[in-house]
């Protein structure tokens, strides 16, 4: 910034003065930087690689125009994205369903209220490797309690190996992955309940208005700007969700669980494709900017509101 | 609390009891708020019950099917078999490390950029406020992809500063509107006064505002510590055996045996999960007032 020119106001003994719209610069430009090294930068660069044949070992790369893409389109692009959108989905859902319930459980007042609250934050809190680890020891082939469980209420015959089968295996990805989400769509639903005015249920109430009625006409209307910010943060963070299915199946078996975050990650630091990868990545952030651009839409809206 | 970057109020614990007295629910009513708080409840809880009852258990008891419910008996054996790991005292040091660090830096950074859009108005400012809100959006696996190879050129993989800067970043959405809901309750005409005194801008920053921000101040280092602390992708990548932490230390000590030892895994867990539970407690008496839920707000 130079400062030399600024003009603003001088008072005797003090140093030359930026005016007050340069300083107010100055003051994020650490963080500026920091999102222009770490984000912006790094996105942009890997997005270009999509173009070039490149290695994560070697140095040096090559124009390829569209070869990357047209490979991932040939390789398993379709499966890639029906894979993510599964997971997506379900990781959205079905903590959404579980979040809402407890919200609304828990905002007529019962006892424990708060007790119930506080514990159930848990999962939302540790990291998600403990999460993963968990879960993997739930649904463990050999010494699992869900196996034990089950074997024992008579719904299962013998032990199932879960995370080795493809189609359990994605149903285990995604009920680790609600295990860690519905707190944070409990708490953000239960804080908003807490603002529908007690009166307006009376009212209804008095009028003759059942509890369906009442949840319908009432509390969905007045939850509506939370719940749609709630569900699009959901689908954008699912559907670059890492964590979870990294550690409990590395994408498989045979690839089944395998995401858009988990096949970028494995080609570029295991296959050493950094042109793959990016290409594969900047498929998925096409699709990604879609929820981005109606997420921002959709506050904007509210806002004006 | 892996990617949550939308600033998010809890009522403070106080004034989630019902506003005047609660209306007295209907018997069914009250029926059905049970069963879904057992069931859905359970989800939620049964878990983490089966995590520190493994934990406790005796490895043969753990390695035992069926598995017993309720164990017939409890030791510490698993817990104090950490102790015999050096790997995981070096994670831990590694953690702590870098937590703590990208704590203070994130504060810093944070409280600076937030004092810029709370209290002064410039143009350009409501886009700047987006583009900081917008790179939580982005995906990580696909940074990285580039990112390795900008530590890498300026020598900084498997260094504490590499975990350090990209943790940092990633903190600063929630952190600067955190930190910047925190300046807006100051009142601008207290600015303005030592102003009139004579206070320099930046004196006025460091001397009045972050001293009355001081709350503030460490709800934002507890969420950023918080950030740091679980981070995977991240450490995995870009810090090799030295410097890892926990997260993908645990992955690299348990999950490559062909047995994972699993009352010891869970163990490791319950002490990885322990000092985010804490921070957690501690920031969250902090989160009282004006800062709104998820949107994004000028």
């Amino acid at each position: 910034m130079a400062v030399t020119h600024s003009t603003s106001n001088r008072t005797a003994g003090e140093p030359r003065r930026l005016g007050d719209g340069a300083f107010a610069l100055v003051l994020t430009l650490p963080g500026f930087a920091l999102l222009a090294a770490v984000v912006l930068y790094p996105l942009i660069a890997a997005l270009v690689t999509a173009f070039f044949e490149q290695s994560l070992v070697l140095p040096g790369r090559e124009f390829v125009g569209f070869d990357n893409l047209r490979d991932v389109f040939q390789d398993d692009f379709w499966q890639l994205l029906r894979q993510t959108l599964v997971f997506t989905a379900g990781s959205t859902i079905l903590p959404f369903v579980i979040g809402f319930g407890l919200a609304l459980a828990l905002n007529t007042g019962i006892r424990g209220q708060r007790v119930f609250r506080g514990l159930l934050l848990v999962p939302w809190l540790v990291p998600g490797v403990v999460v993963s680890f968990l879960w993997m020891w739930i649904f463990n082939a050999n010494y699992g309690v869900l196996n034990g469980v089950l074997e024992n209420i008579g719904l299962l015959d013998s032990p199932q190996a879960w995370l080795a089968d493809p189609g359990q295996a994605s149903a285990a990805v995604i009920i680790a992955k609600t295990w860690q989400s519905f707190p944070w769509i409990m708490v953000m639903l239960l804080a908003a309940l807490q603002t529908v005015p007690v009166e307006l249920h009376e009212a209804a109430e008095v009028d003759g208005a059942g509890a369906v009625r009442r949840f319908f006409a009432i509390t969905v209307p007045h939850l509506k700007g939370i719940i749609g910010i709630v569900l699009l943060l959901e689908l954008i963070w699912n559907f670059q969700h890492f964590d979870i299915i990294y550690v409990m199946t590395g994408g498989g078996p045979a690839g089944s669980t395998q995401t858009f975050a988990t096949a970028v990650y494995e080609t570029a630091f295991k296959g050493f494709d950094l042109g793959h990868a990016g290409a594969i990545g900047l498929l998925w952030m096409l699709i990604l900017m879609v929820f981005v651009v109606v997420y921002v839409r959709y506050s904007e809206r509210g806002e004006e509101k | 609390m892996t990617a949550t970057p939308v600033v998010t109020e809890l009522p403070p614990a106080e004034a989630s009891a019902p506003p005047a007295a609660r209306r007295r629910r209907s018997r069914p009513g009250r029926l059905a708020a049970w069963a879904v708080v057992v069931v859905f409840g359970g989800f939620g809880l049964l878990p983490a019950y089966w995590m520190l009852v493994t934990s406790l258990t005796p490895r043969e008891q753990a390695f035992s099917y069926p598995p017993s419910l309720i164990p017939d008996s409890l030791t510490l054996d698993n817990v104090a078999s950490l102790g015999d790991n050096p790997d995981l005292f070096r994670y831990l040091t590694n953690s702590i490390v870098v937590s703590v660090i990208t704590a203070v830096l994130s504060v810093i950074v944070s409280a600076y950029m937030g004092y810029s859009f709370s209290k002064f108005r410039y143009r350009g400012r409501r886009s700047l406020m987006y583009l900081v809100l917008s790179s939580q959006m982005f995906p990580q696996a696909l940074m990285l992809v580039t990112l390795y190879a900008v530590f890498s050129a300026y020598g900084l993989l498997n260094s504490y500063a590499a975990l350090v800067l990209s943790f940092t970043t990633f903190t600063l959405p929630l952190c600067v509107w955190m930190l910047k809901g925190f300046f807006d309750t100051i009142p601008d005409s207290l600015v303005e006064a030592a102003r009139v005194d004579g206070a320099s801008r930046l004196r006025i920053i460091h001397a009045i505002v972050l001293p009355l921000s001081a709350p503030g101040l460490v709800a934002a280092g507890l969420f950023a510590f918080v950030r740091g602390w679980n981070d995977f992708i991240f450490a995995l990548t870009l810090a090799g055996p030295d410097k890892q932490t926990l997260p993908p230390g645990l992955v690299n000590s348990y999950l490559g045996e062909a047995s994972a030892a699993w009352p010891e895994l869970m163990a490791a867990s319950l002490m990885a999960s322990i000092p985010v539970v804490i921070a957690f407690i501690a920031a969250q008496r902090y989160l009282v007032g004006g800062i709104t839920v998820g949107a994004i707000k000028g």
